[in-house]
């Protein structure tokens, strides 16, 4: 049964350099229409439950949900609830990027009945900002985050790159903490990953991007540990970490391989054991929501075994790791006894624990997790 | 019989051999356009890709000559590269006469002339063709200059065409009628027909391509090979038309097919007489030289679940490729796989291909290797093609490896460069001469192993294109053999090794730790790659430990692409062999065989 919803904003202001997700600068004439649309798919899926349950989270993200004004966007989460209904204790995260939102905005939205906000800031250098194609400063993102605090967020989250181009040990550390100085009860570090097809992508494969070496990022890697355990931050994912009990529970449904509605165009959902990706076009989109044509542009069903193998993938990436007897609930199968060798091998190299409970990564396989995941994927 | 003619098209590489023969089928069988393919004769994948003849073919033309008599004009097409030059002298032997195609812009080349001795041993008529006379850059009169001076031959005979445009094609075929000679031979003597070449087919066994010299052959006689006696009931003669076309008797001086429920092309060897069981012949004739494979390679299956379709692919193969051999083999790093012998490195790359493409197999190729002959203290000779096998350097007295004589003509602009490459290569005994002012004819004694060595690519670059290449064997020389082994993190990659000259050993093990640095992909330690001469280190270098892997991103939304990403490096990882605690990808073993000059 499905307890998470996922509903995706395909708009940005503009696009960023780095930018491989489904967003779209520049449709802002395509806004009304397209939230019109989300909600009539949304009216769909819920038809199409024959169980319905209360859901646990829901996350409204993007591109930039921020583009559109809050009274939308609470009027979205309304209808939501409406068609499934949230649990009393339900996470309700939208994202939100600096320089989209104000003070009022942010209370609106916290009113309207988003608890937990996630401001993708990715510097603190105004220089690594533009280099990004970032549109807002740091001024912004630090007036943004003390906005949000005293619209009565509780638990913010903030995003941040590192690996950026040009970018010294140096400038991370002091990103890094102008961000937990804040007090963010949760932070997500990602590693910039340089993808064809952006600008960036194009940049590198002409060579003239040049990407700190490895001994800094992996020096920035031990410094993110580092400095976020003196702040009382937890790594509990490869990238995500937070203050006890802030750990993002729409995030580690995806982690756990467990099941999730989506709405919304470039959107993927996840249920009955089908794997769906919605058209990236948001124009498309709408196009096929009116004329009652499908939205679905991919499909995956993966056989029970497959299934077992990704869950396990996914699990790894999670410090705790897998629980043996969660996927022997749900696949009939153990570890174990399912990869033999290959994860002797693995426990031989100190690369992944087995305890009589767990599967997990190792601290020192934590820096190899591909070459793992690869082994049991 | 006096209908007949046989003759063939020699040429040197792309002078416009295949797309002549493409035009006479089309004048003389009028087929459409849309049924013709193009490159008629070249009917393999890879030779249409590469636009080279590999093996020979032979096309019966019917055509209505200006006399108002009908002919039958057996073409018998002939491969272009040097790997292949002894299917060129086995064609020639079934033909009266020969057309020697000259590429109107580019002149007398080394095949050219290789070609031309050959047709001249068989007594061949030669009837010179200057083609292309279409290009802008076409001097048609000063090739017939070269080919009066430089070849001797009579310029009044020289025709001039555009094999593609077809402008003096039907002139040709006129000429051959007229000026080749028709066969001779008793069609009512003992039957002599010669095998010049034997091709699988899938439904009918081995085709057999046979000249009948002297007699009559018919549908339910009963032949007999004289080279070993064995006898088979002949189910169907005839021409070789588009298709086949079966005939009711095969008769002296025709060329034509036999079929006889013969299993492999083995068993019917190029260069035997055919003869009747009951009314035998005296005498054979006249054989041909043994195929002689020159270069060795090992071929392994990346997985080695494959190594039963890799023995298959192989046999598949030989069937219609007489001179493919082949014999298990094994190493420690790569499995069980097979030794296999081939006409040149051509031949080995066309082999490779066919086994990856048709019969989809992934490979791993061992360094190429010569026959050296390792003689030994106790006096007794060993002939040694496989590093696996080389004997333990304390028994070795001496070590032999064999020399070519190449030949190579060129615009006198390149001599320089030529002369080093020559030098560089170990060339000994140099000669020159200017057979036509500004053009040089080298030729040059090398050993072989340095021309296995992208000698011909090197040549080719060297000389902008206009430098050709001619080699024939000629004998065994003493050498300085050296086995060069490869070691990664202190353990020996058998696959990896290989017998060089002393004078290349660290060239070659500095060019070997270089590619493999470049293709193995770092692991989470620091990686050794050594070479080596038995204990003796000649050149190293290290990859350095990779420090992090790891997907900085997956959410509900890229979980499948993330998976597939590590699916990926999974199967990548699946076709790597493990050597030691060391994977090395099928990249780094075939980087290996190759040269370091591109
Ligand atoms: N312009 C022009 N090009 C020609 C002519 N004849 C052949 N060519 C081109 O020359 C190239 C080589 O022709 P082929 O017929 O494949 O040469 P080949 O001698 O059969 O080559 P091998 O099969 O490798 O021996 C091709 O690109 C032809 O299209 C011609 O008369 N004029
Ligand atoms: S804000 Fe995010 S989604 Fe929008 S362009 Fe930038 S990186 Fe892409």
């Amino acid at each position: 049964m499905v307890s998470a919803l996922y509903i995706h904003i395909p708009f940005c202001v503009s696009k960023c350099r780095y930018c491989s997700f489904s967003s779209f600068a520049g449709l802002n004439g395509l806004y009304d229409r397209y939230l019109l649309n989300v909600k009539k798919e949304m009216d769909q899926i819920s038809a199409g439950c024959c169980k319905k349950m209360e859901l646990q989270t829901v996350f409204l993200g993007g591109g930039t949900p921020t583009v559109l004004d809050p009274e939308r966007l609470v009027n979205l989460l309304d209808h939501a609830e409406k068609l499934f209904g949230f649990a009393f204790d339900a996470e309700i995260s939208v994202e939100a990027n600096p320089g989209t939102v104000d003070g009022r905005a942010l209370e609106l939205l916290r009113q309207g009945g988003f608890d937990r906000l996630s401001l993708g800031v990715q510097s603190f250098s105004a220089d690594e900002l533009a280099m990004l194609g970032r549109c807002h400063s740091p001024m912004e993102a630090d007036a943004a985050f003390k906005a949000a605090r005293s619209a009565g967020f509780t638990n913010i989250s903030l995003d941040l790159m590192y690996g950026l181009p040009g970018q010294t040990i140096e400038s991370w550390r002091t990103t890094l903490i102008t961000a937990l100085t804040l007090e963010p009860e949760h932070l997500s570090m990602y590693q910039l990953t340089v993808e064809e097809g952006t600008p960036f992508g194009d940049l590198l494969a002409s060579g003239k991007l040049e990407l700190p070496d490895e001994d800094t990022v992996v020096a920035m890697d031990e410094l993110n540990l580092e400095l976020c355990g003196e702040a009382g931050l937890e790594m509990y994912e490869i990238s995500n970490f937070s203050r006890p009990g802030y750990r993002c529970r729409h995030n580690i449904n995806y982690w756990q391989n467990n099941e999730y509605h989506a709405a919304g165009a470039g959107a993927v959902s996840f249920s009955s054991g089908v794997r769906e990706k919605r058209f990236d076009d948001p124009r498309e989109y709408c196009r096929r929501v009116e004329a009652g044509d499908t939205v679905i542009t991919e499909r995956e069903e993966l056989t029970l075994e497959a299934s077992f193998r990704e869950t396990v993938v996914m699990g790894l990436r999670m410090m705790d790791g897998v629980e043996r007897e969660c996927l022997v609930a749900r696949f009939g199968l153990d570890p174990e006894r399912y990869y033999g060798e290959v994860l002797e091998k693995l426990v031989a190299q100190q690369l992944v624990e087995l305890t009589p409970t767990h599967l997990k990564v190792t601290p020192a396989g934590r820096l190899y997790s591909n070459i793992i995941l690869a082994e049991l994927v | 019989m006096k209908h007949i003619r046989n003759f063939s098209i020699i040429a040197h590489i792309d002078h416009g051999k295949s797309t002549l023969a493409d035009r006479m089928i089309q004048l003389c069988s009028g087929i459409s356009a849309r049924e013709f393919k193009d490159q008629f004769l070249d009917s393999m994948d890879i030779e249409r890709e590469r636009g080279i003849t590999i093996k020979s073919q032979t096309i019966c033309l019917p055509f209505k000559a200006r006399d108002g008599q009908e002919y039958a004009l057996n073409l018998v097409d002939t491969p272009g590269h040097v790997d292949f030059s002894y299917e060129v002298s086995r064609a020639l032997t079934s033909c009266e006469g020969a057309l020697l195609l000259v590429d109107a812009a580019q002149g007398v080349e080394a095949q050219t002339l290789a070609n031309l001795y050959l047709a001249m041993e068989n007594d061949l008529e030669i009837i010179p063709v200057v083609n292309k006379i279409d290009l802008p850059s076409a001097e048609p009169e000063k090739v017939a200059l070269q080919i009066e001076e430089d070849l001797g031959l009579d310029a009044e005979m020289t025709r001039y065409c555009s094999a593609k445009t077809g402008e003096g094609v039907q002139e040709i075929l006129e000429s051959i009628v007229s000026f080749l000679p028709p066969p001779e031979g008793d069609p009512k003597a003992e039957l002599q027909a010669l095998i010049f070449d034997a091709n699988y087919d899938a439904f009918r066994g081995t085709i057999i391509s046979v000249r009948i010299v002297n007699g009559t052959l018919r549908q339910g006689d009963t032949i007999r090979f004289m080279s070993n006696d064995a006898e088979y009931r002949v189910e169907e003669v005839g021409t070789f038309r588009i298709q086949r076309q079966s005939e009711k008797t095969l008769s002296a001086g025709m060329v034509g097919y036999i079929i006889a429920g013969i299993k492999s092309v083995q068993d019917a060897r190029p260069g035997d007489t055919i003869t009747l069981r009951d009314r035998p012949c005296a005498k054979a004739l006249p054989g041909f030289k043994e195929i002689q494979q020159v270069v060795f390679s090992s071929i392994y299956p990346i997985s080695t679940d494959d190594y039963e379709d890799l023995a298959a692919a192989l046999e598949k193969l030989q069937l219609n490729d007489a001179a493919l051999t082949f014999l298990k083999d094994s190493s420690a790093a790569l499995g069980f796989g097979f030794r296999c012998g081939f006409l040149g490195l051509l031949h080995l790359e066309v082999v490779q291909e066919r086994l990856e493409r048709e019969f989809d197999v992934s490979l791993i190729l061992t360094v190429p290797s010569v026959r050296y002959k390792c003689f030994l203290k106790d006096g007794s000779l060993q002939e040694i093609d496989n590093p696996a096998y080389y004997p333990d350097p304390a028994n070795i007295d001496y070590t032999e490896e064999p020399y070519i004589k190449a030949t190579i003509l060129m615009p006198d602009r390149y001599m320089g460069s030529v002369m080093n490459l020559c030098m560089e290569r170990r060339g000994e005994n140099t000669t020159y001469h200017y057979p036509t002012p500004g053009r040089i004819e080298l030729s040059c004694e090398i050993p072989l192993a340095e021309v296995i060595y992208d000698f011909y690519d090197r040549l080719k670059s060297i000389t902008q294109g206009y430098g050709s290449f001619d080699y024939s064997l000629i004998d065994y020389r003493k050498s300085d053999l050296v086995k060069l082994d490869i070691l990664v993190n202190g353990e020996r990659v058998d696959a990896l090794s290989q017998l060089v000259h002393r004078n290349n050993a660290r060239a070659r093990g500095l060019h070997a730790c270089e590619m493999l640095k470049e293709e193995i992909p770092r692991q989470m330690f620091k990686i050794a790659i050594q070479a080596a001469i038995g204990g003796n280190v000649i050149a190293r270098t290290t990859i350095s430990a990779l420090r992090k892997d790891v997907t900085a991103k997956c959410y509900g939304g890229d979980i499948t692409r993330k998976r597939k990403l590590l699916e990926k490096q999974k199967a990548g990882k699946k076709r790597m062999k493990t050597v030691g605690n060391v994977d090395i990808p099928q990249t780094a073993f075939l980087a290996v065989l190759k040269s370091d000059q591109k």
